[in-house]
């Protein structure tokens, strides 16, 4: 029993985390939280069921397909609903732009795909034990997006122009780096980042329009506690959610699990605003 | 694309520009030919960071910008910078959590890959101060270090005009010599460098010529041999005002 | 001469306020006539329709000062409805308690909205626009799962019966009166709160958070009451949607809905009423035109958003707004009236403003160090020095929004307490910002009147109301706000919308609005940026007019003519440390002075 919470614990967890990796590449490259980290997750989910179950494709181009949507997604987000708003970031218009965007995304697939929860394939059978499909494919994904993210962040030129703006968006505009096409890379590389979320997640969470509010909120938690920005903070705080929602679903039933992760969210953040891993970004100009 | 002998190197002209609704610069003329020293000086607010703002393309702008033969009011920062025109901004901006190597490497992005580390290790070679911290990430540099770091970023690409908004902004005194005397290495080898600076008797030995600039307009403009100069200086910075209101009345 | 002048712009503007008071009521009015006319036009399906718009303006009414005056991105306001529907609907069907007559259960599920509101709300007070969203949102979920999973009291999947009200109201156009009723209600108080110093306090704080805590309102307590009312009204809306409704499901409430709420207002426009009016009904009737479209209803509010967003970004409101298409006069001058100053201040205080060895510093950096100052009423005192030098830190320090780590700043002779940045206004200092903070959807005499709201009497609940003493309130603001505007020279300009207005012409508006506090001491920081010469020349006898009715002036600024005209004592800073102190002359021939100030 143990076991299988902790397993399932840890892999929703790890779902979670990347979606809040997703979170992070975005705001990195843009100072700004978009609702269509939750849409890039589910959509991930139903395009892989699409592609593959539906379809009928290979798993390897169904899976390339999939990323290739999320990829699509996270530069409309750039182009649609975040630049042209960039300007007046303190009117805050992002936070509607983007809750337009996801909306529109969620309802659309709602309608073409359906709003009943469709199973995900079953890729690669061999299932040893308890230790299930549903867990590892999302333990590994995440272990791939930390350990790629950390190399291309440490080792690449690329990379580091991706550091350089999220720490100072001026200085690296005042050194010609191009700033709007390292933006719209970065919202690409999130896309793709999310969608393997929702892929990954598949068989858990199941093939569901409905997984974008959900994912949207519960991807948030590891970018609020793990600090913003902290992608191997994100990965700690992923973890403990999951751990405690399937602990406290195991212990007082699903729905009550959700109102005492809910509590705990508001209580640890309104302590500790800048999350639990410190110091909060801000940089006063 | 080959300059015509009287061309200056930069040639802003009616330049103006301003944050939104409020307009700091009311139509500034300014030239430096290649490889002259220029201070900039005027008095807070004068509008000098918006100048070079405004010629490096960081703010929108109207009036004549030409460098080197070319047009560059259309241009963006990147643009601007790709012509050979670099502004090293304000108060040391490095990137913090790159190391010391990588902050010029990224600087010198757009060179063929081969020649990047040379020319990384050619700005070691000019600054040995950073260099010995080559592998550190730039937060571990002091204040000074960070600004000559700042001025390496600028010049890695080679570039024609430097544009410095005062690099000695908060540094202590020695390490202002160090970052002036950058200045002067700079000249020696042709770069032609635009220095917006408050410390104005060090600005003064550097230059070849200075321009001031109040309320958004150059009010004074001389070589730095003339010989009345800080007397005129001074009555441009505390005058104009006075004068202005005078000049008002007669209307 | 001059008085019997002076007297009537104030009144000439009450006229004109009232007068645009009726036009302003008028699409309201005709709203409301159509609203009781409609079962003379159609019937059945309408009816149902008409009385949905009603129910959710309720809950929308009350929302729009959440989001649409406060600024604050509530999206998850559903979660009301949900409960004030589940508690009207369980409280008389008494499957838990003894069954509660109808309207008894209304006050109840009135009073649980009221709570939650708060609830949901508070978090906004320290969490940033993004993190309050999705908490709102977060709250949205849970409240239906929990909706879902209580079955012995909410029936579960199943549902239970809504709410049915007693005759005259339980005929289906009964029903429709009575919601058309209480939607008017809402629409009358929150106008009245609209248009009350307590909503010119929240959009201050939605647009110009520093200056509404200069003015001295208090964020908590004036959030707290907004979101006890909004909550308290869509708790009212959830009982009205489970009676109209029938029977209720916890499916009922999705997040679409509250999306609808939202966009309701965006729609609408911010700072308006009649705009998110207009958008409710829009959005309730429209996908009744439409019934092949109505899967993509949420679709296609969803693009509406994104357009308006993007688009018209001021929503219905804006469209509608065509007195601010009208050209203003290009060649207007700021003429200010010195002579008007002595009727906004009371008799000139004895005393002194002063800072003794306060020191603080930023990281390592020493932005003031030990600095002693002391400020005379009836005294313009100038601080002067190069960038850098800690002159608006200074500023900050006085007026609390810094806290200093050492030293300390005396009024009176009593040691001003430490971080209490919206209680100086109550000690009547005032200050003004380097870059104007305005509310730019506001016109230019509200702006003015958001400077005296600690001066009114009345309470929230007097205003939603319109009792006499909010109305009195609200005329003397009026005519004092007129009188500082007639003051600084801009009262031509009262009505205008303020983001119309130039540069230069805001620094005199933040003045005009400084001097709604009647303050005993006037910081400004740099108030002579962007002005021309003549302006300056106006701003400075202006200034020096302020400090003879016997306020106490401090004067942050770089332009040395204002400096140098108008102060009586100038002190001057360099590396947060005095240069030097003393009178204009003085100053001038200090070659040290000269030199730092030139920048050595």
């Amino acid at each position: 029993m143990l076991e299988s919470i902790v397993l399932s614990g840890v892999a929703i967890g790890c779902i979670y985390a990347l979606i809040g990796i997703t979170y992070n590449v975005m705001f990195s490259a843009s100072r700004v939280f978009s609702f269509t980290a939750g849409a890039l997750g589910m959509l991930g989910g139903v395009l892989g069921s699409l592609f593959i179950a539906q379809v009928g494709m290979p798993l390897i181009a169904g899976f390339i397909l999939a990323l290739f949507g999320g990829v699509v997604l996270g530069i409309v987000t750039e182009i649609v609903a975040v630049r042209p708003v960039l300007k007046s970031l303190d009117q805050h218009l992002y936070v509607l732009s983007t809750l337009a965007l996801a909306l529109m995304v969620q309802q659309f697939t709602a309608i073409e795909w359906g709003t009943d929860a469709r199973p995900f394939p079953r890729l690669l059978d061999f299932a040893r034990g308890g230790f299930d499909q549903q867990f590892w494919l999302p333990i590994l994904a995440c272990a791939v997006v930390i350990v790629g993210l950390e190399l291309l962040y440490r080792h690449t030129l690329i990379g580091h122009a991706f550091m350089a703006i999220a720490e100072d968006t001026y200085a690296a505009r005042a050194l010609g780096l191009p700033e709007r096409r390292l933006r719209m890379t970065s919202y690409a590389l999130a896309g793709a980042i999310g969608a393997l979320a929702g892929f990954a997640g598949g068989e858990m969470l199941l093939a569901f329009f409905g997984n974008a509010p959900l994912l949207t909120f519960y991807g948030f938690v590891p970018v609020a506690l793990g600090g913003v920005g902290n992608n191997r903070g994100a990965v700690v705080a992923g973890l403990l959610l999951g751990l405690f929602q399937q602990a406290a679903n195991f212990l007082v039933g699903g729905i009550f699990a959700s109102v005492a992760v809910f509590a705990v969210f508001i209580i640890v953040l309104l302590v500790r605003p800048e999350g639990l891993a410190g110091a909060a970004l801000q940089r006063r100009v | 694309m080959p300059i015509s002998a009287d061309e200056p190197l930069l040639q802003v002209a009616n330049l103006s520009s301003g944050y939104g609704k409020i307009v700091v610069l009311h139509g500034v003329d300014l030239t430096v030919a290649a490889g002259e020293v220029v201070a900039l000086l005027g008095p807070n607010s004068a509008g000098k960071t918006t100048l070079l703002r405004a010629v490096s393309g960081l703010l929108p702008r109207s009036g004549s910008v030409r460098f080197a033969g070319r047009d560059l009011l259309g241009a963006n920062a990147r643009e601007t910078v790709q012509a050979g025109l670099v502004h090293v901004i304000e108060g040391h901006r490095v990137f913090t959590q790159l190391a010391v190597q990588d902050n010029l490497l990224l600087a010198a992005r757009d060179l063929p890959r081969r020649e990047r580390a040379s020319r990384v290790d050619e700005m070691f070679g000019l600054f040995p101060e950073i260099a010995a911290k080559r592998h550190e990430r730039a937060a571990a540099l002091s204040g000074g270090q960070q600004q000559i770091l700042a001025v390496a970023q600028g010049l890695v690409r080679r570039p024609r005009l430097l544009m410095l908004d005062e690099p000695s902004a908060g540094l202590s005194p020695v390490l202002v010599d160090r970052v002036l005397e950058v200045v002067r290495q700079l000249r020696e080898t042709g770069t032609a460098v635009l220095l917006v600076e408050q410390l104005i008797e060090k600005a003064l030995a550097l230059a070849d010529r200075v321009y001031a600039l109040a309320r958004g307009a150059i009010v004074l403009e001389a070589r730095t041999s003339e010989a009345d100069l800080p007397l005129r200086l001074e009555n441009a910075y505390l005058a104009t005002a006075t004068t202005e209101t005078a000049s008002l009345a007669i209307r | 001469m001059e008085t019997p002048v002076a007297q009537s712009q104030p009144s000439r503007a009450i006229a004109l306020g009232s007068l645009s008071a009726l036009s302003a009521g008028l699409p309201f009015l005709v709203l409301f006539v159509v609203g009781v006319a409609l079962p003379l036009f159609g019937g059945g399906y309408w009816g149902v329709i008409a009385t949905r718009a009603c129910v959710y303006w309720v809950l929308v009414s009350g929302l729009n000062l959440v989001v649409g005056f406060a600024g604050q991105i509530a999206i998850g306001w559903v979660a009301l409805l949900t409960l004030g529907a589940y508690t009207a609907s369980v409280l008389v069907a008494g499957n838990v308690t003894p069954p509660f007559p109808p309207y008894l259960a209304l006050v109840v599920a009135a009073a649980v909205g009221a709570v939650f509101g708060l609830v949901i709300g508070l978090p906004a007070l320290r969490l940033r626009t993004f993190y309050f969203a999705i908490t709102t949102v977060g709250f949205a979920t849970i409240v239906t799962q929990v909706a879902l999973a209580w079955q012995s009291v909410t029936g579960g999947g199943v549902g239970v019966a809504g709410p049915i009200f007693p005759p005259p109201f339980s005929s289906e156009w009964g029903f429709y009166y009575f919601c058309l009723g209480l939607a008017a209600i809402c629409t009358w108080t929150t106008a009245n709160i609209a248009s009350s110093r307590f909503g010119r306090a929240l959009t201050a704080i939605r647009d110009a958070e520093v200056a509404a805590e200069a003015s001295g309102i208090a964020k908590p307590a004036l959030l707290a009451m907004v979101f006890l009312f909004s909550g308290a009204v869509a708790g009212v809306a959830g009982g009205l949607f489970a009676a109209l409704q029938s029977y209720i499901t916890p499916d009922a409430f999705t997040l679409d809905l509250s999306v609808l709420f939202f966009i309701a207002i965006l729609i609408g426009g911010r700072s308006s009423i009649i705009g998110p009016l207009l958008g409710t009904i829009l959005l309730t009737v429209l996908p009744e035109f439409a019934a092949p479209l109505v899967a993509w209803s949420t679709f296609l509010y969803a693009v509406l958003l994104l357009v308006i967003v993007l688009a018209i970004p001021g929503g219905i409101a804006e469209i509608l707004d065509f007195k601010s298409r009208r050209p203003l006069d290009s060649h207007r001058a700021i003429i200010p009236r010195p002579d008007l100053l002595p009727r906004l201040f009371g008799s000139p205080t004895d005393g002194s403003l002063t800072l003794e060895q306060v020191a603080l510093s930023f990281g390592g950096v020493q932005a003031i160090d030990g600095l002693d100052l002391e400020i005379r009423p009836g005294q313009v005192h100038g601080l002067i020095g190069p960038n850098g030098s800690g002159k608006t830190t200074t500023l900050n320090v006085i007026s609390g929004f810094y806290v200093q780590q050492r030293g300390i700043v005396r009024l009176n002779g009593t040691a001003l307490p430490a971080r209490a940045h919206n209680k100086r206004a109550h000690m009547r200092i005032a200050r003004t910002f380097q870059t104007p903070r305005i509310v730019g959807s506001a016109s230019v005499l509200q702006n003015v009147m958001i400077g005296g709201t600690i001066d009114g009497k009345g309470t929230f609940a007097e205003s939603l109301f319109s009792l006499p003493r909010h109305r009195r309130d609200e005329a003397v603001l009026r005519d004092t706000a007129m009188l500082a505007l007639s003051a600084v020279g801009l009262e031509r300009l009262a009505s205008v919308r303020i983001d119309r207005l130039q540069h230069s012409e805001l620094r005199f508006v933040e003045i005009a609005r400084a001097l709604m506090l009647r303050p005993a001491y006037l910081l400004l920081d740099e108030p002579a940026a962007g002005l021309s010469a003549e302006e300056i020349k106006r701003l400075g006898a202006l200034l020096l007019a302020i400090a003879r009715a016997g306020i106490g002036v401090l004067v942050v600024e770089h332009h040395p003519d204002l400096i140098f005209d108008i102060c009586d004592h100038i002190t001057v800073l360099n590396l947060g440390r005095k240069l030097a102190a003393g009178t204009p002359a003085e100053i001038r021939t200090h070659r040290e002075v000269v030199y730092a100030y030139l920048g050595g």
